[in-house]
């Protein structure tokens, strides 16, 4: 009943204007990026990152552990997605799961850190890929809770009562129908891991990551049209990243049952 | 496929194994981590490197040093982000769960997602260019003719702070609320209506109590989020601005590690209080809403 009644414009004006501020610091790099110094346009500064070794390296770094996350995280989602419907004490699973998205980065980092540290592993790419996969966990976790939530067990059951053990009916009935959600968590894991700098810079060693390596040339020399062409081209990777990860929830949404 | 007795054990065991995989990973590489951080925090440090001890002397030299005052400043910013956040963020999830339609609202809700992916340190920097003395916030300010010369307090201050933190927390804590407010019964509302309740009182009495477990959700990610963050003091709070991200971060620099390991520890504790009282209060099925319709 009350879902139709309409909203007073001026609400919708504000909303627009809160979209507005939060949207307003994504436009200076772009500009930046684009700037020649002379109030022209180039595309010069994108085509300088390619002869930064320091950076072509951190690039290479930051793809691999973006591929690691997006392939492990959903996997150990759908694990604790499934082992929150199927264990007992769902609620501390789920607390469990949840917790990284409680720590803030500072203290995730330093803890994990000293841990690698004490164990006597040396920071590597898969000290950072770990605690990108620990922060993206959650999230993950959430979104195939969603769409698990869509699916009916009682097409499980028909699979049991037709013969299928777990794993077939889990393979052939359960997956399919819960593939976009394993996208989705593949994708929003792959935009945490581009975007993460607090928490890698702890456990990161020597290497860098495209974020860290803005973070420290920013600390230590300040910013250039260069940084601002890296920052645009993660910008439009997260961009491109949440468009097919929309385009295939809405496609669900208007998937026929 | 015809499965004997033994193999149905081991089968089970594999998948008990499996289900508990992702529990395990979160135990070894967070639990057990932050139980070593604040075992650290009473060790004694020797030159660079620590050595297993018992001793309070990093709480010692946190708690009698300037950098209490960093923890209240942080205590006090945090909850001061939090209660600002609270306000808009309500109001936002409540008009997209009330009062749009679905589709508008999820279209909405996504918009309110990519600002809060796109890396926070970028967009920490842009503000620091967008607000600075010369920048556009303060030439548009002038040619409004709201002010005559540049506004001095837009950055490097708690305004810019405040700003920077606010604006990184606010759009992620819509969704908690809003998962709340959608999983509510709406025959309660109607029956407020009925009982000739104004909409007013409908909301104080039905609407706001039974989304306190998305609210409190909202407020402990806040609250994580402007607490612990390192870079917007860093880039907006100017020379000499603490929070205690960046206290936790210069205290590393210096590799003092008992000493980083405590503030830490302190900042953890503070949140797994937090944590527990949601937990001992709430139900997670309530802030979940529809997400998990089965037994949990």
């Amino acid at each position: 009943m009350t879902r139709t009644a309409p909203a007073p414009r001026i609400v919708w004006c504000l909303l627009v204007l809160l979209l507005a501020i939060l949207y307003l610091p994504i436009v200076p790099p772009l500009l930046f990026s684009l700037d020649d110094g002379q109030g022209g346009l180039t595309l010069r500064w994108y085509a300088t990152l390619g002869s930064n070794p320091l950076l072509v390296s951190a690039i290479g770094t930051t793809l691999l552990v973006a591929l690691i996350a997006a392939a492990a995280t959903p996997v150990l989602a759908l694990l604790a997605a499934m082992a929150v419907r199927e264990l007992k004490a769902p609620r501390l699973i789920l607390l469990l799961t949840l917790l990284p998205l409680f720590i803030p980065g500072v203290s995730m980092g330093l803890a994990t850190a000293l841990f690698f540290r004490e164990l006597g592993l040396p920071p590597s790419l898969w000290s950072i890929a770990i605690v990108h996969i620990l922060w993206a966990l959650p999230f993950a976790t959430l979104i195939i809770l969603t769409v698990m939530a869509g699916f009916d067990p009682l097409y499980l059951e028909a699979a049991y009562m037709t013969g299928a053990n777990r794993w077939r009916a889990f393979r052939d009935i359960e997956l399919p129908l819960i593939r976009p959600g394993i996208i989705g968590a593949a994708s929003f894991s792959m935009i945490l891991s581009f975007n993460e700098t607090v928490r890698t810079q702890l456990v990161q060693g020597p290497r860098n990551t495209v974020q860290t390596y803005i973070w420290s040339t920013y600390l230590q020399v300040g910013l250039s049209p260069a940084l601002y062409a890296l920052m645009s081209l993660l910008i439009l990777a997260t961009v491109l990243l949440l468009g097919l990860f929309l385009g295939l929830a809405t496609q669900r949404a208007n998937r026929p049952q | 496929m015809r499965v004997s007795r033994q193999q149905e054990r081991i089968l089970g065991g594999l998948r008990l194994a499996l289900l508990a995989l992702p529990i395990a990973f979160v135990v070894f590489f967070l639990v057990a981590p932050l139980a070593l951080a604040f075992a650290i925090s009473f060790w004694q440090r020797v030159g660079f490197r620590v050595r297993p001890a018992f001793q309070v002397a990093a709480y010692a030299d946190f708690l009698s040093g300037v950098r209490l005052f960093v923890l209240e400043r942080g205590l006090l910013v945090a909850a001061e982000v939090t209660a600002i956040s609270l306000l808009i963020a309500y109001p936002v999830a409540y008009l997209l769960c009330f009062r749009a339609r679905r589709a508008t609202a999820r279209l909405i809700l996504a918009l309110f997602t990519l600002p809060f992916l796109v890396n926070y340190i970028i967009r920490t920097f842009s503000w620091s260019w967008l607000l600075e003395r010369t920048g556009p916030v303060n030439r548009a300010l002038i040619a409004l003719g709201l002010t005559h010369g540049p506004v001095d307090w837009l950055l490097y201050s708690d305004f810019a702070v405040l700003l920077g933190l606010v604006t990184s927390v606010m759009p992620f804590m819509i969704f908690p609320i809003y998962l709340a407010l959608g999983g509510l019964d709406r025959r309660l509302l109607e029956a407020s209506w009925l009982l000739g309740a104004g909409p007013r009182r409908t909301f104080w009495r039905i609407t706001l109590p039974l989304s306190l477990p998305g609210v409190f959700a909202a407020l402990v990610f806040g609250f994580v989020g402007a607490f612990g963050d390192s870079a917007v003091p860093i880039i907006l709070g100017g020379t000499g601005y603490q929070l205690m991200g960046n206290a936790i971060t210069s205290t590393l620099d210096v590799l003092n590690y008992p000493l980083a390991s405590a503030m830490s520890s302190v900042v953890v504790l503070v949140m797994l209080m937090l944590l527990l009282c949601w937990y001992a209060v709430f139900d997670l099925r309530a802030f979940l809403g529809k997400i998990l319709r089965w037994r949990v």
